[in-house]
């Protein structure tokens, strides 16, 4: 088995210099926004909408074994679709710039019960803002898995795999219920009013949701109704299996590493931009896997510059990657089973107990002058 | 029953804008929730100067003469609006004609020029009001340039409902090729025996003296005075108004925006809320979200480096540089986030 990666830290000075390559590129792309970005993005709507259409009419008045299994893949390619390229991304602000007010991050709506708001605060703040910072970045294993020996360990962590195949069958009701943070509440770290407040929302969508798949759709398919049921049950399902793979796979793959909150104080631009490329990890394929994965398998040009238009990640990549090897950072890339496998081998692995990796580092005094070289355990 | 009718807990099915966006995939014309418009005919006033007749969709809410319109088009993946005043009075089939100067580096207007019979445009909603303050009083116009286009809306409607109307419009243009509709204005002269309808070539004659305007409308202080032309044109019709102190009769409608003066050496800039009728200051340089905070305001914010748009809001006007990328942005609405904008001219935003 190969060796891991250790992670890089680096001078100021470099770490000013990498700032400064990783801002310019960050300006040349803002500069090209365009004509064909604002198609691109307008394709995918209407391939959404084409493709949901299709996927609920043939569950609405198809006959027959085929056109189900047609329709229910029709139909969860249109949910990943909107999710990933489309609501993700447009909520991002990626497409703010096209001052069109169907794309625009403040008031656009997904198709997941995770509420626009939450989603909002919880993605685009914590997470983009504190990647891989445990205790700060949520995201890191949702709360509920310990993925890095740097977690504390606990008996409950046993049945962590369990855990985790329940959570990717029930992906986007884990992502909903994220940012209302229900641990918090049940330690009473939280009021029963505040707590009041941040179900609201969540209960608000979800609810709707759960109406138009389970009980409208199927309602209007008269007597096939049965099958229209089961047919959104699989397609939400099949969605939340492959949104969950994905994104498992942008900060926990084996590489990706994580920081603690002291090592993060004061962090300059550039500390920041080198642990949003640490922190990530990136996927390879063809381009209809990268939309299908709404271009997080490029997590660490996302991760980079999270308002530029998806489909320029990949356009970046090789000068990203360039960047990186310049400055003796670990590009983390691999194809789609390796880096999952890498996850799932995580999972299992900490769910026993576990010790930090001997890792050398340069220990950095408060002003970020060099210490010492020290081998941290 | 309407209610329930019109519940979310029955989308998609009765969900305006999902609709909206799979009817524009067949007619952009049939969205439900944008107003938006057909181009009829186009015409060639001069040679910088085009006039384009528009049918709007069912959006849009109609108008009143003398007032101006946002028109939108879409600049290499960007929708950008500017307003223009309607140069028609509103009409039974609901078309209308907005008159459209091209100005010099002016991106909208360049656009707009392009535009051709069976495109469409974005609309916002009709605004303001420009319209004599009686129904009976004689009037006197004055315009120059592309002052003239709410003067057009006006007259048309003074030529359908009151053709014995007393007016005196004096259009002061550069030379003879700038003369704006000038067959239409003739042909009004005709229809309104009362209308006077008097031409100031400045190529000829020099700038129009303001005090010009007692001899051309001796009986200038009767009558319920309309101004409208570029900045610093309407400023010296204004004064002589003040002059006289007849201001109360004057009635100006700006000219787009007033030019705003970047002036990158100032210490500090007012910033001022539209909800809710605050000001306060930024310093140079400082973020705008650190301005509001320090003014005891409390803003939504986030990240505060610039990445995850939760301080982002809406700017009505004024120039701000984005303190990430050092880009300045336009002098018009547009989104802006608090924490990596600072002012570099006085600015206008609604939180």
């Amino acid at each position: 088995m190969s060796t891991f990666t250790t992670r890089t830290d680096l001078e100021p000075a470099r770490l000013d210099a990498l700032a400064q390559e990783l801002d310019a590129l960050r300006l040349r792309v803002k500069a090209s926004l365009g004509e064909r970005d604002a198609s691109h993005i307008r394709r995918m709507q209407k391939i959404v909408a084409g493709a949901e259409i299709s996927g609920r009419s043939l569950l609405m008045f198809g006959w027959g074994p085929i056109s189900w299994v047609a329709g229910v893949l029709s139909l969860a390619f249109s949910k990943i679709l909107e999710n990933m390229e489309v609501g993700h991304n447009v909520m991002h602000g990626q497409y703010d710039w096209m001052n069109d007010p169907t794309l625009h991050s403040q008031t656009y709506e997904w198709d997941i019960v995770c509420d626009g708001g939450h989603w909002r605060h919880s993605h685009n703040v914590e997470h983009h803002n504190h990647t891989n910072i445990l205790g700060k970045d949520h995201d890191y294993g949702y709360g509920m898995l310990r993925l890095t020996p740097e977690q504390r360990w606990s008996p409950g962590a046993l049945i962590q795999p369990f855990t985790y195949m329940l959570l990717a069958a029930l992906f986007q009701w884990g992502v909903a219920v994220h940012d209302i943070k229900i641990g918090r509440y049940v330690k009473g770290r939280m009021s029963r009013a505040e707590f009041a407040e941040r179900v609201r929302p969540f209960l608000r969508k979800a609810g709707r949701l759960l109406f138009k798949d389970y009980v409208l759709f199927p309602l209007i398919a008269l007597w096939n109704a049965p099958r229209v049921l089961l047919g959104n049950l699989i397609a939400n399902l099949l969605r939340n299996l492959w949104t969950n793979a994905i994104i498992f796979c942008g900060h926990f793959t084996r590489d990706a590493h994580v920081y603690m909150r002291n090592e993060v104080a004061n962090e300059s631009r550039g500390a920041w931009y080198l642990r949003q490329i640490q922190g990530s990890s990136n996927l390879q394929g063809s381009r209809w896997f990268h939309l299908l994965t709404g271009h997080l398998s490029h997590q660490i040009e996302h991760h980079l510059f999270p308002d530029l238009p998806a489909p320029r990640y990949a356009e970046i990549a090789p000068e990203v990657r360039e960047i990186c090897q310049k400055y003796g950072i670990n590009y983390n890339s691999g194809g789609f089973f390796k880096q999952y496998f890498g996850v799932l081998a995580r999972i299992v692995r900490h769910a026993w107990p576990s010790r930090p990796r001997v890792r050398s580092g340069i220990q950095r005094g408060p002003a970020g002058e060099h210490v010492a070289h020290v081998i941290v355990a | 029953m309407a209610l329930l009718l019109r519940s979310s807990w029955l989308h998609p099915l009765n969900d305006r804008a999902a609709w909206s966006q799979l009817l524009s995939y067949f007619n952009p014309l049939w969205s439900l929730t944008e107003a938006r418009a057909r181009v009829l005919e186009v015409i060639d006033e001069t040679p910088q100067v085009r006039s384009f007749w528009l049918r709007p969709n069912a959006q849009f809410g109609g108008f009143k003469a003398g007032q101006n319109v946002m028109v939108g088009v879409e600049i290499n993946g960007s929708r950008h609006y500017r307003s223009y005043s309607f140069s028609s009075a509103p009409r039974a089939d609901g078309a209308f004609r907005v008159t459209v100067q091209r100005q010099p580096g002016g991106r909208v207007s360049a656009a707009l020029h392009q535009v051709k019979v069976g495109d469409w445009v974005h609309l916002g909603d009709a605004q303001g009001r420009f319209a004599p303050r009686t129904e009976t009083s004689p009037v006197l116009m004055v315009a120059a340039g592309s002052g003239i286009t709410p003067m057009l809306g006006l007259l048309d409607e003074m030529a359908q409902m009151q053709p014995q109307r007393d007016v005196v419009l004096l259009h002061c243009v550069r030379d003879a090729i700038d003369e704006i509709a000038h067959a239409e204005l003739t042909a009004r002269c005709a229809a309104m025996p009362h209308l006077k309808y008097l031409l100031h070539s400045s190529s000829e004659h020099g700038r129009l003296p303001p005090a010009a305007l007692g001899e051309l409308a001796p009986d200038w202080r009767n009558r319920d005075a309309l101004l409208c032309g570029p900045p610093s044109f309407a400023r010296a019709i204004e004064r002589f108004f003040e002059l006289h102190d007849a201001q109360d009769q004057l009635q100006t409608e700006h000219f787009g925006r007033a030019p705003l003066m970047v002036d990158e050496h100032a210490d500090s800039q007012s910033v001022s809320l539209l909800s809710s009728v605050q000001t306060f200051t930024a310093a140079a340089g400082q973020s705008l979200l650190e301005a509001a905070e320090a003014s005891g305001l409390s803003p939504l914010y986030g990240c505060r480096r610039g990445i995850c748009k939760t301080c982002q809001c809406q700017k009505r006007s004024g120039v701000v540089r984005n303190l990430a990328t050092g880009e300045l942005s336009g002098p018009g609405t547009e989104w802006i986030q608090l924490c990596v904008s600072s002012a570099l001219t006085p600015i206008e935003i609604s939180l």
